[in-house]
């Protein structure tokens, strides 16, 4: 109370406004999730615009090579990709941005007339939800079978999970990917590849029904399991080396000294402190799981944002593949944001003090 | 000069000691082993076993058998002589990614560990931010605007995009190495940061640099086969990428009896993942003693 | 009366690459109620795995070869060397509480103090609540902290020597009749090792319970403790109320220990250090285990290993050589 009294007395009051916010550990991270979306918009904006051979004109010379005249194919892509090439670059790059913010992000090339947005808004649900659960399930399973690791050290069921663990974390996920079409669905026929194509079948509509979750749940479980298989092994690992390094602790042995059950020393003592650190490693898993979707989103034909990027690379219908990879990277950057709050909630150290390091 | 024949001498004492350590880890030195021999089959090998030119209808989508000991694919072609032919490619990526990314991440790294302050903060928070991009994404997006088609630009991308989450590393490695008693006294000494970093600091860093090489390696693995799948880098030779892709396209996965024309190149990729990685974590085992099995 | 705590003939051993660690070696003592002993020896002696021991939280390469501790209540008596399960959990911190030497890491960083005290309240179906609070309260107190501040803190709110006296007070919590306090005052500055000691002290004035006072410090053991042991390898070697550990030290290895603090009145040049430094506790030397280091060895001490021998009533020496130890020692200082 006095230091603060003291501090108002002789600081300007704007600068501890200033000061406020530098130190506060959430509207920091806020400001540094925005300045990143910045930053991604503007590489995109080099890549598409300003860049040796970009986007711009490899779809005038496209354009032109499907019969259009030089000036049509020059309107018809700008007016794709929502850029007026007759402004200097800078007014480009700010009306742009304008575009961006509004969630206008031009028109597809490939299926005429479409708003990229509106693509994205059919496909992004699915995408959310997919990864989403993939990530808690991993989570989950990875803190779970990683503290188990660190209890049964150097027994056989440490050596076998953390073996299991290093090849599943050393294998690519889509080759994860093709190894269980080809065990679950054509040698062991467990899982009928045809029913997981899609994100629904036909005719389900979206309501609260347990139809409609069942027939959710079919078209998604080899895309979870396979994106569970391909990550959870890092997190095992990871949480085992935390989990060895806490059970080192004092405070653990303190509390197995103060009476402690050994419930409440698993949970609150060793449990929460090893998996603190693992919310900082959110951040790389999460863009891994995203980049990943690109890829099993179009093994199992499941319509999402990785589907679509997938597919407009193939086709080279640039509005689309600017406007799916702006979405990615602010979808990472929320998720990264919500572990970092999480983090800050869970952290006593973090909340108060501000240091997030 | 002298300075860096000596670097070279104690990197070597270093590495020497190295593999005399890791002899007695069995998964490293299988791992170890299994890199050596894929690195010598993809390289050699298609002088021994040179590709085959044209296909061979009466064979097409066989099983293993004795003649075609993995069996062979649509074309009728042998499974086998294709993954030794296709290898290149992939190994070739997988290093040069490796060392270009390792290259700029120890410079940076460790230029801002000794740096320090403002450029230091400023370098990490832009590393953090570059962290939180989605790579593959990034990587799929340039690699179709450029149009890539040659194996060193590839490489040069991928490292581009991969160095800044190992640098992190190199400048926190570095930060604890500076802080121990030996380089405090060099610093105290005045012998110089090129004395100190090229004769204390990476001779002492090599097996963890080693390690993060490798992690790039397995990293650049997927990342290329990835690229190959979604069609953006078509080559023309047939590597273990393109063959999976163009198996995958024929809809071999659907039928059994093509399964081996996938399964080779699959266990080709992995059995390269699993090797570098594997020799990977016995190195992290022998140098990291938190992770020891026994104390 | 009978003792509080009477380890009897404990022996721990260490299993390493190298060998076998003589931790403890047929180590015997007894601790009163209201009583405090204090265990003296340099680091490296064995004397924080007796702590350990008494309440099984060695490591598991550890062994409790031989030895019994038992443990006495009204008329309870048990061997806590023995201890399973819920039993023991219910003799660690209720009937025997241990402040270790770390106390900056001892507190569980993403907790509250008030959770800490409620954790261990609850563990042992102690005070709830509000009662909890305020009896917390009055302890913290005690522990000359203001219970306000610290109640709702994080422990990184808090200094070093305030979470020292935040475990020491957590060690009262459940009126243990057996607190071990092991080092409790290394890491802190001086100033904040004053006020833990003079904190302790008051404490044993208020309250009475039997304490066991580990350290490497003379002074501090001096301040505190009513009867010392001096440890060395693993083995006490000599035991003797406060004054006359001080004023009539008999073993070489405590006189040498007494000549080596720094006193205000004495002379720089009367400053002795004991030269060598402790043995291996793998590969002991033969004999007594500290002749080597002993100016007075001979033969017999080379070859034969002397027990703790009573010599007067409450005061045990184990040295072959000990009537003439302390004039001896004299004479080898100047």
């Amino acid at each position: 109370m006095a230091v603060t009294a003291t501090v108002s007395t002789t600081t300007p009051r704007s600068f501890i406004w200033l000061e406020k916010i530098a130190n506060n550990f959430l509207l920091r991270r806020l400001v540094k999730a925005f300045f990143t979306i910045w930053i991604v918009t503007t590489l995109t904006f080099f890549i598409v615009r300003a860049m040796p051979g970009n986007a711009v004109d490899i779809l005038i010379q496209d354009l032109t090579a499907a019969g259009m005249s030089a000036d049509d194919a020059r309107n018809q892509a700008a007016s794709l990709l929502s850029i007026n090439l007759n402004q200097p670059a800078h007014e480009q790059y700010l009306e742009y941005l304008a575009n961006m913010v509004r969630g206008d992000f031009g028109k597809s090339y490939k299926s005429r007339g479409l708003k990229v947005a509106d693509m994205i808004a059919a496909v992004l649900p699915w995408t959310l939800f997919s990864v989403g659960l993939s990530l808690l399930i991993t989570f989950l399973l990875g803190v779970g079978l990683g503290a188990l690791m660190a209890y049964k050290r150097d027994t056989w069921i440490d050596h076998l999970l953390s073996n299991l663990a290093a090849t599943l974390d050393a294998v690519s996920p889509y080759l994860i990917g093709l190894l269980a079409i080809l065990t679950l669905s054509v040698t062991w026929k467990i899982v009928p590849i045809q029913e997981t194509r899609g994100a629904l079948s036909p005719g389900i509509q979206p309501e609260f029904s347990l139809e409609f979750f069942a027939d959710v749940f079919m078209h998604v479980k080899m895309l979870l399991l396979v994106y569970v298989l391909s990550s959870v092994g890092s997190w095992m690992l990871r949480m085992k080396s935390n989990t060895v390094s806490v059970l080192g602790e004092d405070y653990v042995t303190v509390a197995k000294a103060r009476g402690l059950p050994d419930t409440r020393i698993l949970t609150a003592y060793v449990g929460r402190n090893a998996t603190l650190p693992l919310f900082t490693l959110l951040a790389i898993s999460i863009g891994y799981v995203v980049g990943g979707s690109i890829l099993l989103e179009r093994l199992f034909t499941y319509r999402g944002v990785g589907f679509l990027l997938g597919d407009a690379i193939a086709s080279r219908d640039y509005p689309v593949m600017q406007g799916v990879f702006l979405i990615m990277t602010v979808a990472v950057v929320f998720a990264n944001l919500l572990a970092d709050y999480l983090y800050g909630w869970l952290d006593p150290r973090i909340r108060i003090s501000g240091g997030g390091q | 000069m002298n300075a860096l024949l000596e670097t070279g001498a104690r990197t070597w004492r270093e590495t020497r000691k190295t593999f005399k350590i890791l002899s007695r880890n069995k998964m490293g030195l299988l791992g170890f082993i299994g890199v050596i021999v894929i690195v010598f089959l993809s390289f050699g090998g298609p002088f021994i076993w040179p590709p085959e030119t044209s296909a061979n209808i009466a064979d097409i989508n066989q099983g293993i058998s004795d003649r075609h000991w993995l069996g062979t694919d649509f074309q009728g072609q042998d499974n086998l002589r294709k993954v030794i032919n296709g290898g290149k490619d992939i190994v070739t990526i997988a290093f040069l990614t490796g060392i270009i990314a390792t290259l700029i991440a120890v410079t940076v790294g460790s230029f801002s560990a000794f740096i320090g302050g403002r450029v230091d903060s400023v370098l990490m928070e832009l590393v953090n931010i570059w962290l939180t991009i989605p790579k593959f994404p990034l990587l799929a997006v340039l690699a179709t605007v450029l149009k890539l088609n040659d194996i060193v630009t590839l490489s040069i991308l991928i490292a581009m995009l991969d160095w800044p989450g190992l640098s992190r590393q190199v400048r926190s490695q570095v930060l604890s190495l500076k802080r121990r008693d030996y380089i405090e006294a060099a610093t105290m000494l005045d012998l110089g940061a090129p004395h100190i970093v090229f004769r204390e600091i990476l001779p002492n860093m090599m097996s963890f640099i080693a390690i993060s090489m490798i992690f790039t390696m397995t990293h650049a693995i997927y990342q290329q086969t990835g690229l190959v799948f979604l069609g953006i880098v078509p080559y023309s030779s047939a590597n273990w990428g393109v063959m999976i892709s163009a198996a995958e396209r024929r809809a071999v996965l659907y039928n059994p009896q093509a399964t081996w024309s996938i399964l080779a190149p699959m266990g080709a990729i992995v059995l390269f993942q699993l090797a570098l990685v594997s020799f990977a974590r016995s190195l992290d085992e022998v140098f990291n003693p938190r992770l020891r099995t026994s104390v | 009366m009978q003792p509080t705590l009477s380890v009897q003939n404990l022996s721990i051993e260490y299993q390493a690459r190298r060998g076998r660690v003589q931790a403890i070696r047929n180590v015997s003592f007894e601790v009163h109620r209201g009583e405090a002993l204090a265990l003296i020896g340099e680091s490296g002696s064995g004397k924080t795995t007796l702590g350990l021991g008494i309440v099984q939280l060695l490591p598991s390469t550890a062994k409790i070869t031989q030895g019994k501790a038992l443990y006495r209540r009204d008329t309870l008596t048990l061997d806590a060397l023995t201890l399973q399960g819920k039993a023991l959990r219910e003799f660690r911190w209720k009937e025997c509480a241990m402040v270790f030497q770390s106390a900056l890491n001892a507190l569980n960083p993403v907790l509250r103090i008030a959770d800490q005290f409620g954790d261990t309240a609850k563990a042992h179906g102690y005070l709830q609540g509000r009662a909890l609070q305020e009896r917390a309260e009055q302890l913290l107190r005690m522990v000359r902290l203001d219970p306000e501040r610290v109640w709702k803190s994080f422990p990184h709110e808090l200094s070093g020597g305030m979470r020292q006296r935040v475990l020491i007070a957590l060690g009262l919590l459940l009126e243990p009749q057996l607190l071990i306090l092991d080092e409790p005052t290394t890491a802190l500055d001086i100033l904040t090792q004053r006020n833990i000691m003079d904190v302790l002290k008051e404490l044993r004035a208020k309250l009475d319970f039997a304490l066991i006072f580990i350290s490497h410090d003379l002074s501090l053991a001096a301040e505190l403790a009513d009867r010392v042991a001096t440890v060395y390898a693993g083995k006490i070697v000599e035991i003797a109320d406060v004054a006359t550990t001080f004023q009539d030290p008999h073993h070489p290895y405590t006189i040498g220990l007494i000549n080596a603090v720094p006193t205000l009145r004495g002379a720089k040049e009367d400053l002795t250090s004991i030269p060598g430094s402790p043995p291996d506790l793998i590969e002991l030397p033969p004999g007594c285990k500290f002749h080597p280091r002993c100016p007075l060895a001979d033969y017999r001490c080379r070859e034969q290993e002397p027990e703790l021998e009573p010599i007067k009533p409450g005061h045990a020496v184990a040295c072959w050589q000990w009537r003439s130890a302390r004039a001896a020692m004299e004479k080898f200082r100047s």
